[in-house]
Order: structure tokens, then sequence, then C-alpha cells
């Protein structure tokens, strides 16, 4: 029987349940050995000239070895997100001018980490206050900007907003909606680290990162260095969320600072500068408009966004392109239009964070969906199923280069409504309706599709066994919690026979491992691991060569006797039997691979939601949520279901609790855990995970990635939840977070201003 | 920063007598936020942590004396029967780390109005016990509050226990938040009825500068109640009764919750406790919670 599909427990967990992970902040590396300790002095403005700095007190302070600010700085500022205006660069530490709360202003470099903190307090800036551009409209109308030399406010934008007339010409039924979708903090439980050490002429840089590879181009590009002069290591890392991909500005300044310094340097950020300092997410203004006849039929859908890039522009400023390739979701429309324009605010910028565009996209059009069921008095899945992209229709071309792969998405939507009882939840809703209950019940749908491995479907990966008959297995891949050890060990395992404890899986070394692209965008397995796979399967036929001599047998008579991990000969119970540790001893035996798929994926599924609102205080409260996941075959049930369990709380999080909020000032309003609510288990019922598997034909395995999707299924069917719970009191939309007083304003509004 | 870490009550006011501008601190959940955050930074910390008379409670003339470093997970182990109000809002009180170390005399020393032991308190007539090294002196707990984050106690003295009289009757306490638990509270109400005085004590939290008593609704249903012969409440007393609470308030607007919000919150949550307080006073039901 194979080991792919079952339910192997997590070979990482042993070390982090009892002698814990070793991350950034714990390494007793001897490279770091006498390592100074940056802390970060930040703008306490979000918009304002700085007319001096006087560093003096400081570099009296106990401890302090340098205080360095933008003037001793010669690294160039970066154009973070590389299509945006070039005017909007950034500068490591900030020089004539801060652009939000938690910039970079000047860097303390002291013996010990609480000299820092002590010493950060006497470094005197003289901030001269400009006006804060905190809303997406003050962005655009361009009164103040934020870079004057770049004379907008915009730092990308494609597509005209206006779709052109005739666009919903034969619709009968139009409806438009502006809608939200929220700013929210990515909060990895480990927060951001690194530490650099600069060593005859190389730079030695351990960080909390998601991509050692790339992060290691990033840094030797903006240090004006070789490639090969910078190596990169990541240790254990806590969670990244998308918002650990590449070199953030800090982790620069630390490499910089350590061959500035002649001394290594260490930097561990607080909860409070995460959540400012770290990028944020989704942050996305849309405009949705959607038309079709009065039978259901969708025939047009538009979406508008205005996302906010926040104060320097990184990759959250090009998340909208994606929001609008994935736009129609599963539906077969007609006709759609997108265009979006991204802003720079006086805000914390904004990058990847758990589904990164598509979940936007996603929200946006199962919104317009109820909106629209709601519109025409039809039920919101007899909407959704009137639309559906149907299963002959694949590929199902989105651009002229992207065509979604296969999906089932009316059959996941029926799994998913028949799970729930679908018509008994209506019924149960009605009854309490009728009967005046203030505990008011909702049923939410939605329905997903979405891009996995979309920014590039290739990975290398290497399987060597030794003669002592361990392996050891290196990817390119960038695990941070998703279980990689575990699941690349039994794609090594499953074709070799060698026992999954003898199998060792090294990853995030860039000496080690020149190239890889790292674990983001739901990508890891069909990419990294398939590359295992492939890698794993050329070995056993570079191991049936060697072997054929020595069992005097054709390459084709022979197999893999997977009990004892040796080469055989087929059907000959009797013949001897080389094992691959014996095949090793007598000469190296590894394989290194490439795997590219050329395109991506495209996993779908339908949630549905069940929520009880208190009509009285406005509390919702999550009371049931069936999952349908369908990423293709499942390798490893557990890890499977683990990346929903926290898909899915993250996606009910960012409907119910989440939020990052600016005052008018650009002052955050919620950047600590007491004021922003990450979730807890109290606040989430238990999740009802249903199985069906769509395999694609873009690798041999069938896989696609499970890492976003439940983020992405569980949000808008909260959502549409919580509406459909007080949509019966006139209420069509709320905004996100959907707290109590946001459910109660919305119903006080519906009713009138009544009571 | 000095630390002093005295090793009885007697040491505690000596020093505190000595260094008014020492910050006490138990169980420092309130505390070590602020020092955290860099919101104060105090010339001295004094350490309650090793003064066992501070972490006992018991009877003292038929109250029950709790010190004020007791820890909200023994409130709730310990004393849910006798202060049965007390220990529902001790079940609210951010995580279970945070309750087996926050207390009663922290929630007191801080005085924010969103403090989630106070309505509790204020519906069950506490008072607080006060000393220094001038003496002892109690203070009932709706004199106790002066502003925001700001209550009696002289520069020299130290909360050392809050006494109050066990339930005689039902009590409630509800508080809507935006999660369940570990949040600051968008407002909070608590409620016991006190057969044996005829009469309903109150206490609102997060709706008013300080916490405070809904006197006017204790002084209404007082004379609505029926104590001798109870009889289910009719829907428009207990209407106005959440009217007369939400009056009692003075809410803000916020980033937790607009003014509007609190006021309408408290006036469903007031209603709802006297509902399920009156009917487990009826005997019909088991203790109902929000």
């Amino acid at each position: 029987m194979s080991i792919l599909g079952t339910r192997v427990h997590r070979v990482e967990d042993p070390a982090f349940l009892t002698k814990g992970g070793t991350y950034t902040d714990d390494l007793t590396d001897e490279r770091l050995a006498g390592a100074l300790h940056l802390t970060l002095v930040r703008s306490p403005i979000a918009h304002a000239t700085i007319t001096s700095i006087d560093t003096s007190a400081a570099k009296q302070a106990p401890g302090v070895v340098a205080v360095l600010t933008a003037a001793d700085c010669d690294l160039e500022p970066v154009l973070v997100f590389d299509r945006a205006n070039k005017k909007m660069v950034r500068p490591y530490l900030a020089t004539d001018r801060v652009r939000f709360v938690g910039e970079p202003v000047a860097a303390v470099l002291t013996e010990h980490p609480y000299q820092g903190e002590d010493a950060a307090e006497l470094v005197d800036v003289d901030y001269d206050p400009l006006p804060a551009v905190v809303d997406v409209e003050a962005a655009l109308n361009g009164e103040v900007l934020l870079f004057p030399e770049a004379g907008t406010n915009v730092a990308t934008a494609k597509g005209s907003a206006d779709p052109g007339a005739g666009f919903f010409a034969d619709c009968e039924v139009v409806v438009t909606k502006q809608i939200l979708n929220q700013r929210v903090a990515p909060a990895p439980l480990e927060t951001r680290a690194a530490a650099a050490a600069w060593d005859d002429g190389r730079y030695t840089v351990f960080c909390s990162n998601q991509n050692a590879q790339g992060t290691r181009d990033d840094l030797a590009e903006r240090l004006g260095v070789d490639v090969a002069d910078v190596h990169v290591i990541l240790p254990d890392v806590g969670g990244g969320f998308g918002a650990k991909i590449g070199a953030d500005p800090e982790y620069v300044l630390v490499a910089w600072l350590a061959r500035r310094l002649g001394r290594p340097v260490r930097w561990s950020e607080s909860r409070s500068e995460n959540m400012t300092g770290l990028v944020h997410g989704r942050a996305q203004h849309q405009t949705i408009t959607i038309g079709g006849d009065r039978d259901g039929t969708v025939k047009a859908y538009q979406l508008k966004i205005v996302g906010e890039a926040g104060a320097y522009p990184a990759f959250g400023a090009a998340l909208p392109n994606l929001t609008g390739m994935m736009a129609r979701g599963t539906y077969d429309i007609a006709r759609k239009h997108s265009s979006y324009v991204s802003v720079v605010t006086n805000t914390t910028p904004t990058g990847a964070y758990r589904g990164a565009g598509r979940p936007e996209a996603t929200q946006a059009i199962e919104r317009a969906m109820d909106l629209f069921a709601r519109a025409i008095g039809m039920d919101p899945a007899d909407v959704r199923r009137k639309n559906f992209i149907a299963p002959e229709q694949f590929p199902y071309e989105i651009t002229d280069e992207i065509s979604y792969d296969t999906g089932e998405y009316a059959k996941a939507l029926d799994l998913a409504l028949r799970s729930a009882g679908y018509e008994q939840l209506r019924a149960e809703q009605a009854r309490r309706r009728e009967r005046g209950d203030t505990k008011l019940l909702g049923i939410g749908l939605s329905s997903y599709v979405e891009i996995t491995a979309g920014g590039g479907a290739s990975e290398n990966g290497s399987v060597e066994v030794h003669p002592d008959g361990t392996v050891t297995v290196l990817t390119g891949s960038s695990p941070h919690g998703q279980g990689h050890a575990t699941a690349w060990a039994m794609l090594a395992h499953e074709q070799l026979g060698i026992p999954m404890e003898k199998i060792t899986v090294r990853h995030g070394d860039t000496d080690q491992i020149p190239e890889g692209a790292g674990t983001m965008g739901s990508r890891s397995l069909q990419t990294g691991g398939i590359a295992v796979h492939k890698a794993a399967g050329e070995l056993v036929e570079l191991a049936k060569q060697r072997a054929a001599d020595l069992l005097e047998a054709d390459v084709a008579d022979l197999v893999v006797d997977k009990d004892v991990a040796a080469i055989t000969v087929a059907g000959v119970p009797s013949a001897r039997k080389i094992t691959f540790a014996e095949l090793a001893a007598q000469e190296q035996l590894r394989v290194h691979t490439e795997w590219d798929a050329g395109k991506a994926t495209f996993p779908f599924g339908a949630h549905v939601a069940v929520v009880e609102v208190d009509a009285e205080t406005g509390k919702a409260a999550v009371q049931r949520i069936w999952a349908v996941d369908d990423a293709g075959p499942v390798l490893n049930p557990l890890l499977f279901d683990g990346q929903r369990h926290g898909g899915i709380a993250q996606g009910i999080a960012q409907a119910m609790l989440e939020e990052v909020t600016y005052d008018e000032d650009g002052q955050p309003l919620a950047a600590s855990f007491a004021d922003y609510g990450i979730p807890s288990a109290a606040e989430l019922p238990s999740f009802d995970l249903v199985g069906m598997e769509t395999p694609t034909d873009a690798n041999p395995l069938g896989y696609k990635g499970i890492g976003e999707a439940g983020t992405i299924g569980s949000c808008p069917a909260v959502q549409n939840a919580v509406i459909d719970a007080v949509a019966h009191l006139g209420v069509d939309h709320i905004d996100m977070p959907l707290t109590p007083v946001r459910v109660w304003t919305a119903i006080q509004q519906a009713a009138g201003g009544a009571k | 920063m000095d630390f002093f870490r005295p090793d009885s009550l007697a040491e505690a006011l000596a020093a505190k007598a000595e260094h008014a501008d020492a910050v006490p601190i138990a169980g420092g959940t309130d505390v070590m936020v602020e020092l955290n955050f860099d919101h104060r930074r105090p010339a001295a910390l004094l350490d309650l942590g090793r003064i066992v008379e501070l972490h006992e409670h018991g009877r003292q003339d038929g109250k029950v004396r709790i010190g004020a470093a007791v820890p909200y997970a023994r409130i709730i182990d310990e004393l849910g029967r006798e202060l049965p109000g007390l220990a529902m809002a001790a079940r609210t009180v951010g995580s279970p780390q945070i309750r087996n170390r926050g207390s009663v005399g922290g929630n007191l020393g801080a005085a924010s109005p969103a403090g989630d032991s106070h309505p509790a308190l204020l519906a069950a007539n506490a008072e607080v016990e006060i000393a220094s090294i001038r003496g002892t002196r109690m203070v009932p707990v709706k004199d106790f509050y002066t502003g925001v984050k700001r209550n009696v106690l002289a520069p020299d003295e130290l909360i050392t226990a809050v006494h109050i009289a066990p339930a005689t009757g039902a009590q409630q306490f509800s508080k809507v938040g935006t999660r369940n638990a570990m949040v600051i509270a968008v407002c909070a109400f608590g409620l016991a009825l006190h057969p044996d005085q005829k009469r309903v004590g109150t206490g609102l939290g997060s709706a008013a500068p300080t916490p405070r008593p809904a006197t006017k609704a204790e002084e209404f249903i007082a004379t609505e109640l029926d104590w001798e012969s109870p009889k289910p409440l009719a829907d428009s007393v207990l209407r106005r009764f959440g009217a007369l609470v939400a009056e009692a308030a003075s809410p803000i607007d916020d980033v937790r919750g607009s003014a509007a919000y609190r006021r309408h919150a408290l006036a469903v949550l007031a209603r709802r406790t006297l509902g399920w307080a009156w009917s487990e006073h009826l005997g019909g039901g088991r203790r109902a919670c929000a």
C-alpha cells in the first residue's frame, strides 16, 4: 500500500513539542559571536519633514557603539515594487521625510538589546508635521502628495474604470455596491528577525523568511554585491503568511550594518514594531456592479478597485492586478471588466497575506452574486448553479495565457449544501423569523476558485542515498510551518522504500541549495514536492542501471523491493537484492532535478457558513462551517486539513474580527494584540471538512495547492451568512469586520433609524 | 528604577509611605502592559507577590474578605457559590493565563472604566479595604472611583482587600466585546438581587469615565418588584429598567464602539440580566448565562 494519501504524523513535531524550535533570535551560531544589537528609532508621526536629528545624547548612553541616520547610509533607496512609479523609492532610514508611523529613522547599535531601547529614546528627531493622507479619496485627489517629485499619489494603475457603453445594456437587473476588503495584519507568531555577519568579503545572513534564494538575490542587489557574496540561512520560521517574502528593508540594513561596523549585527522586532513595520494585507476599496436577467443569468460583471499601497509601494500595489484576473470566480460570465488604481497613503506598506489578491476577488464576486440573487428574488444557491462554468468547458481561458485547468464547481457547491442540510437550515431560519426570535440564523455560501503556483511553477530538488542507508533530500522550497519535512520524506519513501525516519529534508541554505523559489502562493507541493517525486524516480532509474550489471539482468526487468529498499529482478523471488545503500557505497547515488509544470493550477471549492446573530446587540457568532476544498489528490490528510484549519480560521477572523485602522492623522488604532482581534479558539466552531478530489493535469500526481484556499472560501461565506441573517430587516451589505456595533448599526439604518 | 519586595504587609506599607511614587505590582496584568508600551516609567515598583495576607480570602463580620492579590482563577474556583456575580465577571477576564495572575485589587488599582470586576463589585455593594501606616479604612466601591483610571487612594495607601456580603439572591454579569475573551469590553453590566434588603444592585462598565451604579434604575425596580409574593415581570418593566440603565451611562465614541451603541447595548444587557435573575429568584429556572 502506498504511503501517499495516508495520515502520517508530522516528523517536525517531536522537536517542536519538546526542545522547541530554533528561530533566528535563538541562534547561538559562532558566526554571530560578539554581535551588536540593532534598535530602530521609528517615526511616531505619519507624515512629516525631518528638520534635524540629534544623536549626540544617544551616543553617550551606556552600551551604545554607534547611532546612524540616513546621512551615514550609502544604500541606494529602493523601488520595492519595480513596476510602481519610479519616484516612489524607499530609503532604509528616512532622509528628509517620514511617510508612515513606524518608518525607521535611525539605527542604534548596542552591546545588549535593553541598552538599545533606552538609547533609542535619546535620539532627538525634530519633525515638522505635514497633513497625513489616510483615505484613498484624499490620495486620489492628490492635494497632498507623499512624493511631490512623482506629481501623483498613484503608484500603479491598469485599465479604464469605464467598461464602455452598452456593457450592462441588455441586463434586466443591475446592482452596484461599494465594498471594503479591509486592511489586516498578517501577525505571524514569530515576529521578524535577522542576524548578519560580514567576513572575508562575504555576507552571512540568518533571517525569518519564506524564500532563502530570492532573499539572497534581493540582498545582493540592494547591498550592491555579487550574488556569490551573500549566504542566506533560514532557521526555523514561525509563520509568514506571505508577509515574509524577499528581503525586508530592515534585513538589508542589518547586513549593511554588519559590514559597516565590522561586527555581526542582530535584530529582532517587538510585536508593536511588527504591527506597523511588517506589511499589511488586503486594503482594497472595491466597486462591484453585476447585471443579468431575472431568470438568474449573470451577463456582465465589473470590478473597480482602489488599492492601498501604503507609504512605499511593495507587492501590495500589484495585487489588485491578480484580483482583476480572478474576478469572474467560478462563473461563466459573458462580459467581465476589471480595473485598478493603487495609491500611496501615509500608512504601513501593503504586501502579500494568505490568499494575496484572490480572497479579494472571491469576496467581491460572492457578495455580488448574493446582491444579484436578492435583487431578483432567487435563492443564492440557484443563482450560482445557473452561472457556473461547466466541467466540459475546461480548460477555461481567463486571459490570453492562462486557463483554469480543471473544476467541478457545481458538484462542490452541491456537496457542501448537502452536507450542511441546506433546506433544513433555510426552514429553521424561516421559523425563527416567523416567531420573532432575537437569535437570527444566517446561512452564507461561497464558491471559489483560486490560482496556486501562479508566480511560476518550477522548483528543484535532489535526493541522495548515503552508504549508511540514510537519505538527504534538498529542496528549493522553504517551509515555515507547512510540514515539508514530512511530505517530502513521504514522497521519497514512496518510491525508495527507505523508512521515513532515515530521510532528512534540508532547505533554506543558499550555499547548500543555490537555487529555489521558496514557499508562497500555495505552490510548494506541486512544485517542490513534485521535484522530489521526480528526483526519487530518477534515482530509482539510476540505481537500476547500476544494479543491472551486478544482477546480470536487463534494466527493464528490475524493480524496487520497497520492503528492503533494494533493487531486484521482477517476478524472481529468489533473485539477489541490491540495496540503495550498497549502491551508494560503490558510487555516490544522488539525483538533482528541476521540475517545471509550466502552468499554474486552480483549486476550488465551496463553503457554507451558519451564523447566529443577536438582533438586539448585533453580536454574530459562527456556529458551523462546512468546507469543500478540492485541491486534487491529498498527499497527507493531516497536513492538508491543517492548512484548511488555519486558513478557515483566518478567513473567519477577517470576516468577524480583524481590522487595522488609523485615525485621521495616520496614527494606528489597533497596533497591539489588545486592540487587534486575532482569533482565538473561543470564537471558532469546530470545522466540518468535506472531501472532494479533482486532479490537475499539470503534474504527475495531480496535486494543486491548499495553503490559502481555506481563507479564500470561508471569509465570503461568513460575511454572506451574517448579512443573510439580517437580510429580511432590509440589510443588503455590511462591511467587514462584522462586529456587534456594525451589525447593529446596519439593522438600525435599514429600519430607517427607528427605535 | 527601584524594585521593592517586602515580605509582609507592614513592610509594604512602610515602603509605600517612604516611596509614594512606587507603583504596586501583583499579577502585573495592567502594570506590565503600561511598562512594556512605555506609557509610564515609575521611579519604583513595589512587588506585593510575597505578602501572604494579600493572597488569602476568608470570612470577616459575615462578609467574604478577598485579599487584593487573590487571582481571578481562585475566585472562580473557590468563591463561585458565595459570590456568583463576581465569579461570572472573573470568567470573562482575559485568558486562563491572565486569570491566574490578575486580581480584583489590580482591577481596582488601575480603575479603568473597562475593568471586568467593577460592575460585579458595584452590584454587590462591595467595600474596599485600604491601608497605610496611618491605619485602615473601608470605602464603599461606588465611592472608590474618582475619574478615568483614578481612585481615592492616597499616595501612601495600598488596597489590601475587598469585602463582599455573600449573595442572598441571584446575580448576573454580561458584556459585549468583539471577541469572546481576551478583549477590552465594549460595555458590561452587573446585577445582583438583594432580597434581604428588597433591592437590586447594578454596575456599569465601559460606559462612563468611571464604573458606576445605575441609581435611578435601582430605585425604579425596587418599587416594581414584589419580594413577598414574586411574580413574573412585565416586559414593559424590564424595558423601563433597561432604559434607565442606559440613561445612567455617559459613554464615548471610540475605536471599540459608538456611544449610541453602548447605550443601546446596556439597555439590552440590563433587561436580559434582570429577566434571568428574576426568573432564577422565582425558582422557575436554572441560572441563565449570557
